[in-house]
């Protein structure tokens, strides 16, 4: 913490904080003309208005917001969970982030962020996750977390937790950037993820006031936080309009190399990345890939093991399946297939297909989703 | 003068004898009904008017008073028609002497046309059954013939007042007024509805091969037009026949809701499949004179609820005492009934709302809130109450064209019909009639797994997110498919097999 900000400047500073019509950079120029942001709240709506030339509703309407929020409260209900709430002056305040147009003026932290010279990648992509983004994601971000790179992603349903929940199985650290108040767990089945997160040195961060609800503006707004925290930021699977390429355009922006996972061409969900190759993305194949993007100075300390690139080598063949086993992971290939269809290729019954499936799902090779089996790791 | 003839009156699917009491004394003419009548036995007083005067008698110009006793039971139903005017025609005497003697020892039920003759009334017979122990003969309308007949009582079948008149004054000999009862020739067991039509689906088969054979619960998720409605309207033909005793309880509910065929008792199991827009009351029963509902009536039978997701929240709540108990008691201010409700409950809905989810040519275009919530529409209990769920996924033309011919119903049936028989020699001593209604001692007893078995349960709870509370769940249904190969006790790839038809994952959270 830095000592030369009061605590009650701090407190104003989380209620200014709180006016989330305005863009964080805006807040930041109001408070560069009153001098402090103790000093904005104890204008009145009209000096607001005049003396930042702002329209009299927008000020009348920003003090309401900032007066909604009691400061102190939100400052006891984080720290009750172990957080703390940052603004750019203090030196914990990420460096990546103060350095952005739109810095949050004030950062809810629980858990640890990454040190200044961690390697940090983002991983972003759909909600609506198929079974190869289901495969992609969790192979790249476990190889990542394995190598040491602590992935940021959006804690959201699909590719996010897929990215996270590779990580914390390796009791890895990874950062989760909501799009909630830190008090609030959305999607709610992520409490168990979110917990472990924290659990394994990671952080769970957020701009919003503690018990923000997940309102949908709320989300591309958090995505430039992702962006900011990481270098180089991956595609994972995401439609051509969708929130993982707004996050995309906002790493950009902020000079981020931006890489994207290739799909198949006719899968929606991989419109997007395929749309950033084309737009001159860096291709995503392996883990390499993404570490080749990572800056020199964030090396250290990273397990050069990942760095060798070998994309070409034919994926290993399971290698304690029995040839039963094996002729259903040759029917079941790359793609989808029910157990009618897995029967069928095999001639076997609904009872033996039955039993083969059960003992490669819990083998962790095949994963069931409505019904279709498809592979779960490469 | 006083006469007092005999008859019934319903409550639940209970019958009771009901006295009727009347009371012909010189005043002004009115004629009363006491004794907690309803609406429609109040109005019997005009139909029964013009039928004694259309039968060629007088009515009596007096105070007449008639009382159902016990009074304190409410009384509903047509019955009351003709021992009311059979009571009137003996107190004021319009009858010989030697009749009076013979209504001691009649039950009369029937309902009476302005003419005079007879019209079929509801509930029939389980009044019969339940005044059976009186020993008296019954007096039923020519239409109710079916009813008298599988009661056991012995009854006559007069088709109008007259008639019964002629016959107590001994004018007419019992024969005469004695219907024949000819039962319809036993339809040969052709279903026209054969599993052989439905291409590919095997796992969706077997699951209901597995439902009919132990009676357990299934859901079908599956797109438009995968088939669901058309397996389930199949179901039926593989269910094992109804006992006699199960036939009776149900010709029972169905005689009370009027819905019995003329001359056949009901030998098929009831298959209903109510519009998912049917209020509660009509599901589970009930009304201000409850009724029983769609769940009684598919008693012993299957309820087919198509698009189960779409039907109200409250309706589908409502399912869960009679999944978990098989009947359903109502409690109104008036009275409280308990109907049988023991169904197999099939299911079946869209995986998301628009019902392309998983669908490989169209993409779906729901957001993942919207199929969490379409989901989330049923309960955790109601699904713990469904033993098995299956995923049907699209036959490509390519594999519908090429298919050959599945197994029929008949070999499917065979296979039920085997596993029916070791339930039924299982239990013997108890009053569960399948596998999926074992009690949690019956599961304990019966279920003994293998030792291996520790490893599939273990590894299905952490892998598979399988609760600890689905374990009766899956035992129940590995006990039934162990019976269907007629297996003594339950082996591992029993239970690998159950795991196929483990519930709606609301999963979409990574593992961690």
């Amino acid at each position: 913490m830095n000592p030369s900000i009061s605590a009650a400047e701090r407190l104003a500073r989380i209620q200014i904080n709180a006016c989330l019509f305005f863009r964080a950079d805006w807040l930041e120029r109001l408070i560069e003309i009153f001098g402090s942001a103790q000093e904005i709240l104890r204008q009145d709506a009209q000096t607001l208005s005049h003396e930042a030339n702002l329209n009299r509703d927008t000020a009348a309407r920003l003090l309401k917001d900032a007066f909604a929020v009691r400061p102190q409260e939100e400052w006891d209900k984080t720290a009750a969970l172990g957080g703390h709430i940052y603004v750019p002056e203090d030196e914990e305040y990420p460096q990546s982030l103060r350095n952005i147009k739109e810095a949050p003026i004030a950062l809810y932290v629980l858990g640890t962020l990454p040190a200044e010279e961690q390697a940090c990648v983002g991983m972003v992509g759909t909600r609506k996750i198929t079974p190869y983004g289901r495969r992609a994601a969790a192979k790249l971000a476990g190889d990542l977390a394995q190598c040491g790179v602590t992935i940021v992603s959006g804690l959201a349903r699909g590719v996010d937790s897929e990215c996270h929940a590779a990580a914390v199985r390796l009791k890895k650290p990874t950062v989760g950037v909501i799009g909630t108040g830190v008090g609030r767990c959305y999607p709610p089945e992520n409490r168990a993820l979110e917990k472990a997160i924290l659990q394994h040195g990671g952080a769970v961060v957020s701009e919003l006031p503690f018990n923000s609800p997940p309102n949908a503006f709320h989300f591309p707004r958090r995505n430039r936080i992702i962006a900011a925290l990481s270098q180089p930021v991956v595609v994972v699977e995401g439609e051509i309009k969708s929130g993982a390429l707004i996050t995309a355009k906002l790493a950009l922006e902020m000079g981020k190399d931006v890489l994207a996972v290739p799909g198949p061409i006719d899968s929606p969900q991989s419109g997007g990345p395929n749309s950033l190759i084309q737009d001159g993305a860096g291709v995503v194949t392996a883990a390499a890939d993404i570490l080749d993007y990572i800056p020199q100075q964030l090396r250290f300390g990273l397990d050069p093991r990942f760095f060798e690139k070998n994309p070409h080598t034919p994926p290993k063949p399971e290698e304690d399946l029995t040839p039963r086993q094996r002729e259903v992971m040759n029917a079941v290939g790359g793609g989808q297939a029910s157990l009618d269809q897995i029967a069928e290729a095999l001639g076997a019954d609904v009872p033996e297909a039955a039993s083969l499936l059960f003992e490669l799902e819990v083998k962790g090779f095949l994963a069931c989703e409505n019904g279709l089996y498809s592979r779960s790791k490469f | 003068m006083l006469a007092n003839v005999c008859t019934g009156a319903i409550k639940g699917i209970e019958g009771f004898a009901v006295s009727v009491e009347v009371d012909i004394a010189a005043g002004m003419p009115t004629l009363a009904v006491v004794g907690l009548p309803d609406a429609e036995v109040r109005e019997s007083k005009e139909r029964v008017v013009a039928a004694v005067r259309n039968s060629g008698f007088d009515f009596p110009n007096k105070r007449i008073t008639v009382n159902l006793s016990p009074a304190e039971l409410r009384k509903s139903g047509t019955q009351f028609d003709l021992p009311i005017a059979l009571g009137i025609l003996a107190a004021s005497g319009q009858l010989a002497p030697a009749a009076a003697d013979k209504i001691k020892n009649l039950l009369v039920l029937g309902e009476l046309a302005l003419d005079g003759s007879l019209r079929p009334c509801a509930g029939v017979l389980p009044m019969l059954i339940s005044c059976k122990n009186l020993g008296k003969t019954a007096v039923i309308p020519p239409q109710n013939v079916l009813e008298g007949q599988v009661s056991g009582t012995a009854f006559i079948t007069p088709h109008t007042l007259k008639e019964l008149a002629l016959y107590l004054e001994d004018k007419l000999d019992e024969a005469s007024v004695k219907l024949a009862f000819v039962p319809e020739p036993e339809e040969a067991e052709t279903h026209e509805l054969d599993f052989s039509d439905v291409k590919g689906q095997a796992l969706a088969k077997r699951a209901l091969e597995i439902a009919a054979a132990g009676g357990h619960n299934v859901l079908m998720i599956g797109l438009p037009g995968t088939g669901k409605s058309m397996l389930a309207k199949r179901f039926a033909g593989i269910l094992p026949p109804l006992t006699q005793e199960e036939a009776l309880e149900i010709t029972k509910i169905y005689s009370i809701c009027n819905l019995i065929g003329k001359s056949k008792l009901l030998t098929r199991r009831p298959f209903r499949d109510p519009h998912h827009t049917i209020s509660d009351v009509a599901l589970i029963g009930g009304g201000s004179t409850p009724r029983p509902g769609e769940v009684s009536l598919a008693h012993n039978g299957v309820l087919f609820l198509d698009e189960f997701a779409e039907f109200s929240r409250s309706s589908l709540e409502v399912l869960r005492e009679p999944l978990e108990n098989g009947r359903v008691t109502i409690s109104r201010a008036k009275e409280t009934v308990t109907y049988p409700a023991r169904f197999t409950l099939l299911a079946a809905m869209n995986p998301c709302p628009c019902g392309h989810l998983g669908d490989p040519v169209t993409p779906c275009t729901c957001s993942p809130m919207q199929v969490s919530r379409y989901k989330a529409r049923l309960s955790g209990p109601l699904l713990d109450r469904i033993d098995l769920t299956v995923n049907l996924n699209p036959v490509k033309y390519a594999d519908w064209s090429k298919k050959s011919e599945g197994e029929t119903s008949a070999q499917i049936r065979k296979r039920v019909l085997a596993a029916r028989d070791i339930q039924r020699s299982r239990f013997a001593h108890s009053a569960t009639p399948a596998n999926a209604f074992m009690t949690p001692r019956e599961i304990k007893e019966f279920c003994p797994l293998p030792p291996e078995a520790d490893n599939v349960l273990e590894s299905a709870m952490r892998k598979l997110g399988l609760s600890a509370r689905s374990l009766d769940k899956i035992l129940k249904t590995a006990r039934t498919i162990a019976d269907l190969e007629g297996k003594e006790n339950i082996e591992v790839k029993h239970l690998m097999e159950v795991m196929q038809y483990r519930p709606l994952d609301r999963k979409g959270v990574a593992d961690i």
